[in-house]
């Protein structure tokens, strides 16, 4: 081992000791860094893929729509696209809003369809198993699925009646006819871990709800689920090309939520900035340290250079050591944010509390994904701003003459 | 035995205080180390022995005069080139003692070997050896803080031979040290530069150490006078 590596090593972790204070404390800083840096880009990661994960679940991989209008001839839309490969389930869909009323107090659910009668539904709300208390094979024409949260809000449950009002109601009053509800029983709660559908969505048989809209045969979208759900860009593409021809739009649940995803990366990428600063400010330290050892150690490195050692191996030597007390921070900061994660549920419910979790975002668990392009990123990055820290402080020292060194008091 | 190993000739030094006027230390001291012997150097304090000390390692420059080892001239030569052929031909041994405090005995032994690009089971061996020579067999793993300061200058002495250099330079070894040790410690000096052919340059302000060497020599004046 090269004598200026072996000092590096040596007056890091010293003989006798397992580790400096200088170094340990070195170390903690750049690992705490590391922990802030790649645990924050890893629950940004999780959320952004559970996310998409819900989005995907609950809207579908494509929707086509006509510009705000109903569809004429969804049924054989519906046809042509069952037969192309790729394609797992598709179905005519309506949504609106409709006004809820249960013991006399209103709502204001977003009403979808689920079409009971080819009980195809692009959403998986069978297979995985989104309705509990309660069955989606008992869901007809005269019954309701509410959302779990949005019935939970209201102390609705399963055997409850409520009324629904659809907008079309105020035709009926312009006609001069009395608009009356439609009573629903319900029978299911909703529950997709998504707050957002959880909160506020309801479902009714395609039937109820094309009457409630006085839709006819047409509906307000077609949902596709494909079998590769990474295909769906290039599937939306494919559409608005030649199959759509310009007649209607197809959106695929990324473009259909751009700007939410767009924050969340984007959250992501602000709080990264913010957190390589706590790095920075680690390194500014370390820089700060290695100067004042140069500074301590004047006498020792005149002797070193008094029995040969070189301008640039003294450099070396401090080079080396922000160099690995990089190398350590990163290794530890990325144990730390592992098994931080791990236990992530403990700490969030002793912290913030799970309801509080689920009120303001969409989970019941912190979501994390880890990814190693963040995490060698975070280890780069903290390790190259070490070793510049230790850069002035080595310049210092290899400029120090060896005759004024050993005469320092 | 005849040998120059270490030879200045009309070395001048002076340095520039901050009034600008110039401070003559060494007005053309020559000096003369054959192979093998000791020469002490004795002057008043301030009088430039080690400003000429440094000159004679090539850790300071001289305004003018020269410098040569084994008969080459070394007054040309960069300042990394220096330190390179130092730590082969020169060992040190300082006052302050200098060892790194986070290395043990035998590792601050073994440093000059490593520095010289000399680490091998060989320099391991003749350390170990030249600390049990030294009266610390069982004193090889203890750390500076754990050593007297009789005990440190040992290792010093033990770490300026380990590379076997043809010159060893001390600068006033004993002058922390209390009369007993200093004995003791300046008995170990000259008999192991004598047991390993070194010659040794030996800055002091004792006389009784100044006359144990071979060659005395005063500096005075910013010149060196053998008496």
């Amino acid at each position: 081992m090269k004598w200026w590596l072996y000092i590096a090593f040596k007056q890091l972790f010293p003989t006798g000791k397992i580790m400096s204070f200088f170094a340990g404390v070195s170390v903690l800083g750049v690992a705490l860094g590391v922990l802030g840096l790649y645990g924050t880009q890893s629950v940004m990661n999780g959320f952004h893929e559970q996310i998409g994960i819900k989005l995907r679940d609950t809207s579908g991989d494509v929707i086509i729509r006509n510009g705000g209008r109903a569809i004429r001839g969804g049924k054989e839309i519906v046809e042509k696209l069952k037969a192309m490969p790729g394609v797992d389930k598709v179905e005519e869909c309506g949504k609106g809003p409709v006004m809820m009323l249960f013991e006399n107090v209103p709502s204001f659910p977003m009403l979808r369809s689920y079409d009971t009668v080819s009980d195809e539904c692009a959403i998986p709300i069978k297979e995985k198993g989104f309705v509990k208390m309660g069955d989606i094979d008992s869901l007809d024409d005269s019954s309701i699925i509410l959302g779990m949260r949005f019935a939970g809000a209201r102390g609705i449950g399963v055997g409850d009646f409520v009324e629904i009002y659809s907008p079309t109601l105020l035709d009926k009053i312009r006609a001069d006819e009395v608009p009356m509800p439609v009573r629903l029983e319900v029978v299911g709660l909703l529950n997709t871990d998504f707050s957002d559908v959880d909160s506020n969505v309801a479902l009714v048989s395609l039937r109820r709800f094309r009457e409630l809209y006085n839709l006819g045969d047409m509906s307000h979208e077609i949902v596709v689920r494909l079998k590769n759900g990474d295909g769906a860009s290039a599937f939306a593409n494919f559409l608005n090309g030649d199959f759509l021809k310009g007649r209607m739009g197809a959106y695929t649940w990324l473009s259909s939520n751009e700007n939410f995803l767009r924050v969340i990366k984007t959250e992501k990428v602000m709080m990264s900035l913010i957190i390589l600063l706590i790095i920075i400010v680690a390194s500014f330290s370390i820089c700060v340290s290695l100067y004042t050892s140069v500074l301590r150690k004047t006498r020792e490195i005149g002797l070193v250079a008094a029995m040969g050692g070189r301008g640039w191996q003294i450099a070396m030597t401090y080079c080396v050591q922000g160099f690995l007390i990089g190398v350590c921070g990163s290794a530890l900061g990325l144990v730390l944010t592992r098994l931080i994660l791990d236990f992530r549920d403990s700490i969030v419910d002793f912290i913030l509390g799970r309801e509080t979790l689920t009120e303001f975002y969409f989970f019941t668990r912190l979501p994390v994904k880890y990814d190693l392009y963040d995490a060698v990123s975070a280890c780069v990055f903290a390790t190259v701003l070490c070793t510049l820290a230790g850069l002035f402080p080595a310049w210092r020292a290899s400029r120090l003459k060896a005759s004024e060194a050993m005469r320092n008091e | 035995m005849n040998e120059v190993v270490l030879e200045a000739r009309l070395v001048k030094k002076s340095f520039r205080s901050p009034d600008g006027s110039e401070i003559g230390v060494l007005r053309g001291a020559n000096l003369s180390m054959k192979k093998g012997s000791s020469v002490s150097l004795t002057g008043e304090s301030g009088a430039g022995k080690t400003t000429f000390l440094n000159i004679l390692a090539g850790m300071e420059s001289a305004t003018s005069g020269e410098v040569l080892w084994n008969g080459k001239s070394i007054t040309g030569l960069s300042n990394s080139a220096q330190a390179k052929l130092r730590g082969k031909f020169m060992g040190f041994v300082f006052q302050n003692y200098c060892l790194i405090p986070e290395l043990n005995a035998v590792q601050n032994v073994e440093l000059a070997s490593r520095i010289a690009g000399k680490f091998d089971s060989e320099a391991m061996k003749r350390a170990r050896e030249l600390l049990s020579s030294v009266g610390l067999k069982n004193r090889m793993g203890h750390l500076p803080s754990q050593l007297s300061g009789g005990e440190k200058q040992r290792v010093a002495i033990a770490r300026a031979l380990v590379n076997l250099p043809s010159v060893v330079l001390a600068d006033e070894p004993t002058g922390n040290l209390d009369e007993n040790t200093a004995r003791g410690v300046m008995d170990m000096l000259l008999r192991l530069c004598s047991d390993t052919g070194a010659s040794l340059l030996l800055i002091t302000h004792n006389p009784d150490f100044a006359a144990r060497t071979d060659v005395k020599v005063r500096l005075s004046n910013g010149l060196a006078e053998e008496i």
